[in-house]
């Protein structure tokens, strides 16, 4: 069994060592095959890449390390809990404090602010109203779009969105942070930013990090990259 | 920590879903025609007419709002997958639009039950103002936990489909 990346001193004795553990895990569409008998674990606090041809299943990994897509067969342990028999209500508040998830696709709410928008996981986290404001304003001022708290999303750059999507998936403090291609389409400005805080930022520091991505900035900052070759016919 | 969904949340849920003041107007018209409609006739008719009369506006109502939620949760598929994928359960988005919903649903049949009352005295209802009142308070509870039944069931369907 392959173990990547390396154990953070932060990880508290007794624990589990391993934020996410792929024991045989196989993925099909009907007859397409995606992954075939998968099996590895990530260490707390690693930063592991995965790159690969578009359409290899980079974005389907992801999905089931974020318990949104099911194995078809084997079992993946997060932070020592099987999600892929999690019911539904349970996974959904374990997601909401657990794992933050910037996907390739823009997934904001529109019709809703900045702050409601990264707000919107601390409610579902049943996180107080004080600690709520505390930490939104935190994360808000550490991505750099505090003065845009109040904009509707509608009216932001695709830019400023990745950054909202970043806020929100950092500011309940997640111990897994899953990101799709986070620095795709992003002008150099942006992208300069979200790599900053990728670099070891206190925001991301000592957290396990996992991203999907083809920018070589951001391979050159993982502990360990993995690749798949197959592109899925 | 409670499990159960906040005001705000509730509210910011409901925008999310697009729950407007559209929605409102339809669920409070629609319970005021029926309960109206209901409340007038439960005073012409005995017990075994007034029964009847309450379940129909139970199934009638319950079968309403649960088609309108099943149309908010199918405008808004691809926003509740978002909110999944922050950690909403189909529990707390149901009861974001049960609340959202519900009031105006329970406003919309008090005021058409007010309506009916006055309209089936005024027709020579049975037994008077007593009878009324009581055929007022039997439609808004049949309304209302037809309301209930309706969004919930509504909810549930649409997230499991």
């Amino acid at each position: 069994m392959e173990q990547l990346g390396i154990l953070q001193r932060s990880a508290a004795a007794g624990q589990n060592r391993f934020s996410v553990e792929v024991k045989h895990v196989s993925k099909s569409y009907g007859e397409t095959e995606i992954y075939t008998d998968l099996h590895f674990q990530l260490l707390r606090g690693t930063f592991v890449a995965l790159v690969g041809p578009i359409g290899s299943g980079k974005t389907t990994m992801l999905n089931m390390f974020a318990g949104l897509d099911k194995p078809t067969s084997g079992t993946i342990l997060v932070m020592g809990q099987d999600i892929t028999r999690m019911p539904e209500d349970a996974l959904g508040i374990f997601r909401a404090n657990t794992i933050g998830l910037v996907p390739q696709v823009q997934t904001l709410i529109p019709e809703l602010t900045v702050r409601e928008n990264v707000e919107l996981p601390l409610h579902f986290a049943k996180v107080d109203p004080e600690t709520r404001q505390r930490k939104v304003d935190y994360v808000l001022e550490k991505v750099g779009i505090r003065g845009e708290s109040r904009r509707v999303v509608s009216t932001l750059s695709v830019g400023e969105r990745q950054m909202v999507s970043f806020a929100r998936a950092m500011v309940n403090d997640p111990p897994i942070l899953l990101l799709d291609e986070p620095t795709e389409a992003l002008d150099p400005l942006m992208a300069e930013v979200i790599l900053g805080l990728l670099r070891g930022d206190n925001l991301t520091l000592g957290r396990t990090i996992f991203v999907t991505t083809h920018d070589r900035r951001v391979t050159d900052l993982a502990r360990k990259t993995l690749r798949v070759k197959k592109k899925i016919p | 920590m409670s499990r159960g969904i906040s005001l705000q949340e509730g509210q910011l849920l409901a925008r999310s879903l697009k729950v407007s003041k559209s929605t409102h107007l339809l669920v409070a018209s629609v319970a005021a025609a029926v309960a109206a409609n209901a409340a007038a006739a439960i005073q012409m008719t005995g017990t075994v007419g007034q029964a009847v009369l309450l379940v129909l506006i139970f199934v009638t109502l319950a079968a309403g709002t649960s088609a309108i939620c099943s149309d908010i949760y199918a405008r808004s598929s691809q926003t509740i997958a978002n909110l999944r994928s922050l950690g909403a359960s189909s529990s707390s988005l149901s009861r974001a639009v049960f609340f959202s919903v519900i009031g105006y649903g329970v406003v919309g049949s008090a005021i058409g039950a007010g309506l009916g009352a006055a309209l089936g005295l005024a027709l020579g209802g049975q037994g008077g103002a007593a009878s009324a009142l009581v055929a007022v308070l039997g439609v808004i509870l049949a309304s209302s936990a037809a309301a209930a039944a309706g969004v919930y069931a509504g909810g549930r369907r649409s997230w499991n489909s």
